[in-house]
């Protein structure tokens, strides 16, 4: 008779302690933000209930039928929603244009380790290489954790009402999220051809032209055309703030309790965030 | 067993796997279906175990017919066929003794079978199972880390849980190596032979299936050729059954000249119960 | 011979296309570029350069008042309270309404090709997948700032109607993303697990659940990175957390006080970005 273990063998993740502590760890840990957090964010479902919660709500849906589809409203529209779009397509296009030089900075690779740089001295590769990477992790990272909005309101204070903020918003904000992942494309490029190009006495410029953009385009495409297709629904909030487009509308309609034109303008920012979709979508496939 | 008359499919895309098909198996009997893949065997087998509706024909499985059964009766005789496929069809992310378990899932009512993923119901059984299959000391380890050929145990084991009336394994043995194909097909033999349950097999390798069963069906183009004994299965059938077939060819001439693609291996492994 | 041809014509592409492709682009720059009023030598230029360096310069020093700085604190947790129950809201709302989107436990696909459903179930079914897809796609146009007017309408100020706001469009977000995956995971075991006479639930949480979960747990971690950010902005419409305090911070021009709450966003979004991160290693 064979032995038949009653129970998982406890060894099987004994590998590590922590590996094998880490679920209780992880289960109180989680538990305890959980019931802290319910009390910090004052959750209480009876108040979806109380007082005029409901009837708010009834009011509200109530008021926003039927829906305002004059051609005169519609015609005021136009602009903001085009604009919308305007400013997606800017803002991306700033991403970019800051997300590809600080990327590619802040791609280890190619500024002081691995294959390119064996030959380098070592002062060399730290005054040349390491302290551009370091400062350019540094922005990026500031980059990306401050949101868009909160740059739109500084960028407000800066240049005034208007897309031109939004556009400079979503460019610095989702420029540092496009050079953090270019970075990561670039660092998970296979390094086999690299070093056969160098070997075959390749310059810096000839290995990243030949060996790194092809095996990292694809990608970086895609998850370019990827932040357009968020950048459209951000372009559409930071109205909320003074930055045109959309939103803006949207805020006005709210603050003046004309539900009818919430729907529509709804309406219009669906249409809008479907249609970016199924382009990027396409375009994608394409690249692919 | 099962009574086939008239059976025939045709798929969406028009394409027809099986024309007039009529068959007769009775209870405890050992089958062995070979034939040129595309032939139909595997969409014969999907409709034995009632996974696939025929387009036309009658099934009639232990006396009733299954056409009219509700989701429900489908369910509970389903859980009377068990079926082994040529890939082991198991969840690679879950734990051995899940996969194992998981043939009681016909059986088993909501509440059980979610109770068991946290704390597993009837680890005996299970044990058992893995045992009668060579590998007891599997049952906690992650499916997805066996090999292709310790998987297919597992899958053996899951119908051994299911403990059905009738085990269709469906290319059982192509995707592991000819030694081990010989040790898992006498296992389901001897297995199903024991507890008198009837044993349908798919087979590529024509040796195993003339080797090992009582009862031959050739199928070709969605129809039974010949239902023989083995030792009237000729060379003739065999060619005629395989005719523009190259791969299948070139197995039937090696068979001919007497080579056994087995070799001497055509011992049950250590660790199998004899 | 034509195939030969046709090889020959793919080795080479056509060079319209990628030029096409750079006109349509340079194209939609150009009309975007006027269309937002892009001032960049206004930017960079003398006047409009020295006004941000002065309102970047007012900025400095942060507040590093005790007041300031407990206000900051109790932002940043309550920031991170509304993610994380928002969150989580959201994918106990996605979870059950992706079912709803999934065809394949529906009513195609290899569950079903064993019986044939009556044609009232089948419009049925087909009807509740168009009813879930309907809603989730309700929840998720709706951008999480406008849910947050709805419920401050409903409920009034505080965190709570940012909870509910987080939830309720990344519950649209996460039902659609898990209704792929869904839809998505090797049909061979589901099958397998059916021709042992299981029920649509067994196959559900002994086949598909199993398969989905790494990319469930992986979107989840995904859509807290966003949320957190968003868990900021709603403030701004009065539903707590960081949002409000910077609101109030720039309405009152108190620049030291701003720059302390942006070093705690940028604090509180950087921990949850490495948290998640982390856990995705150890999870996933």
């Amino acid at each position: 008779m064979a032995r038949i273990p009653s129970a998982p063998p406890a060894d099987r993740f004994r590998a590590s302690g922590s590996r094998r502590r880490f679920p209780y760890l992880f289960t109180a840990v989680f538990a305890a933000s959980v019931l802290f957090s319910l009390r910090a964010a004052q959750v209480d479902p009876r108040r979806l209930l109380e007082g005029d919660a409901l009837g708010n709500v009834a009011k509200f849906v109530r008021g926003m039928f039927p829906p305002r589809l004059d051609g005169e409203f519609l015609g005021l529209m136009a602009r903001p929603a085009i604009e919308t779009v305007q400013i997606s397509v800017m803002g991306t296009a700033i991403a970019v244009a800051l997300g590809v030089p600080l990327g590619l900075l802040a791609t280890s690779s190619l500024t002081w380790r691995g294959v390119l740089h064996e030959r380098t001295s070592r002062t060399g590769r730290w005054l040349l290489g390491f302290a551009p990477y370091a400062a350019a992790r540094a922005v990026l990272s500031v980059f990306r954790a401050i949101p868009e909005y909160v740059w739109a309101f500084m960028f407000v204070r800066a240049v005034g009402l208007g897309p031109f903020a939004g556009v400079l918003a979503i460019g610095v904000a989702y420029g540092g999220m496009l050079g953090k992942v270019y970075s990561e494309i670039l660092e998970n490029v296979s390094p086999r051809p690299l070093e056969t190009l160098r070997a075959a006495g390749a310059s810096r410029l000839g290995v990243a032209l030949y060996g790194l953009v092809p095996q990292a385009l694809p990608n970086v495409i895609a998850y370019t055309l990827y932040r357009w297709e968020c950048a459209i629904r951000a372009s559409a909030i930071l109205g909320f703030v003074g930055a045109g487009g959309l939103g803006q509308q949207i805020e006005l309609s709210m603050r003046m309790f004309q539900f009818d034109e919430v729907l529509t303008l709804l309406a219009i920012l669906f249409v809008l965030v479907a249609s970016v979709d199924v382009l990027s979508g396409r375009i994608r496939g394409w690249v692919a | 067993m099962y009574e086939l008359a008239g059976i025939r499919k045709v798929f969406a895309d028009g394409s027809v796997a099986l024309e007039d098909l009529s068959l007769r198996v009775g209870p405890g009997e050992h089958v062995a279906f070979i034939g040129p893949s595309g032939a139909g065997k595997t969409t014969l087998f999907r409709i034995l175990n009632l996974t696939l509706r025929p387009t036309a024909g009658t099934l009639i499985f232990e006396g009733q017919d299954v056409a009219g059964l509700s989701d429900a009766g489908l369910r509970r005789v389903r859980t009377r066929i068990g079926t082994i496929y040529q890939q082991q069809n198991l969840v690679g992310r879950l734990r051995v003794v899940h996969n194992v378990l998981a043939g009681h899932l016909g059986r088993w009512s909501t509440a059980t079978a979610l109770a068991s993923l946290v704390r597993p119901r009837d680890v005996a059984g299970a044990g058992r199972a893995l045992e009668q299959v060579g590998m007891p000391e599997k049952l906690w380890a992650r499916t997805d880390e066996l090999s292709g050929g310790q998987q297919q145990r597992v899958a053996i084991a899951r119908v051994l849980v299911q403990d059905p009336d009738v085990i269709l394994a469906d290319e059982p043995v192509s995707a592991v190596d000819p030694s081990l194909a010989v040790s898992i097909v006498t296992l389901l033999r001897d297995l199903s032979h024991e507890s008198r349950k009837t044993l349908l097999m798919n087979l590529h390798s024509v040796d195993l299936a003339l080797g090992y069963f009582p009862r031959i069906v050739g199928v070709r183009d969605g129809r039974v050729r010949f239902d023989l004994s083995p030792d009237r299965v000729g060379p003739e059938l065999l060619a005629e059954l395989y005719a523009g077939h190259r791969d299948e060819e070139r197995q039937l001439e090696r068979l001919r000249d007497g080579q056994n693609p087995l070799g001497a291996a055509c011992r049950p492994l250590p660790g199998f119960r004899k | 011979m034509g195939g030969l041809r046709a090889r020959a014509a793919a080795a080479r592409p056509g060079r319209t296309a990628p030029l096409l492709a750079g006109a349509g682009l340079a194209a939609l720059l150009a009309w975007s570029w006027h269309g937002t009023a892009v001032d960049l030598p206004g930017l960079f230029g003398g006047e409009g350069m020295r006004q941000v360096a002065t309102y970047v310069a007012g900025l400095f020093p942060p507040d590093l008042s005790a007041r300031t700085w407990r206000d900051a604190a109790a932002g940043a947790v309550e920031t991170f309270a509304i993610s994380l129950i928002g969150s989580l809201l959201a994918v106990g709302l996605g979870l059950p309404l992706s079912l709803l989107a999934t065809r394949t436990l529906l009513y195609r696909g290899i569950l079903f090709e064993g019986r044939r459903p009556g044609p009232g179930a089948r419009t049925a079914r087909v009807a509740l997948y168009a009813a879930g897809k309907a809603l989730l796609n309700l929840l998720r146009t709706i951008p999480e700032i406008v849910w947050a007017l709805i419920f401050v309408f409903m409920v009034g100020l505080g965190p709570f109607p940012g909870v509910l706001a987080l939830g309720f469009h990344t519950g649209g977000v996460l039902g659609k993303l898990f209704g792929e995956v869904l839809e998505d995971v090797d049909p061979a075991p589901l099958e397998a697990l059916q021709a042992t006479g299981a029920s649509r639930f067994g196959i559900l949480v002994y086949g598909v659940l199993p398969q989905a979960l790494p990319q469930f747990v992986s979107y989840a971690l995904y859509r807290w990175e966003v949320n957190i950010r968003a868990a900021a902005m709603l403030g701004f419409v009065g539903a707590g957390g960081l949002g409000q305090r910077i609101h109030i911070a720039i309405s009152l021009f108190q620049e030291h006080q701003l720059l302390t709450l942006i070093l705690a966003i940028y604090a509180i979004v950087t921990l949850v970005d490495a948290l998640s991160a982390y856990l995705r290693a150890r999870l996933v």
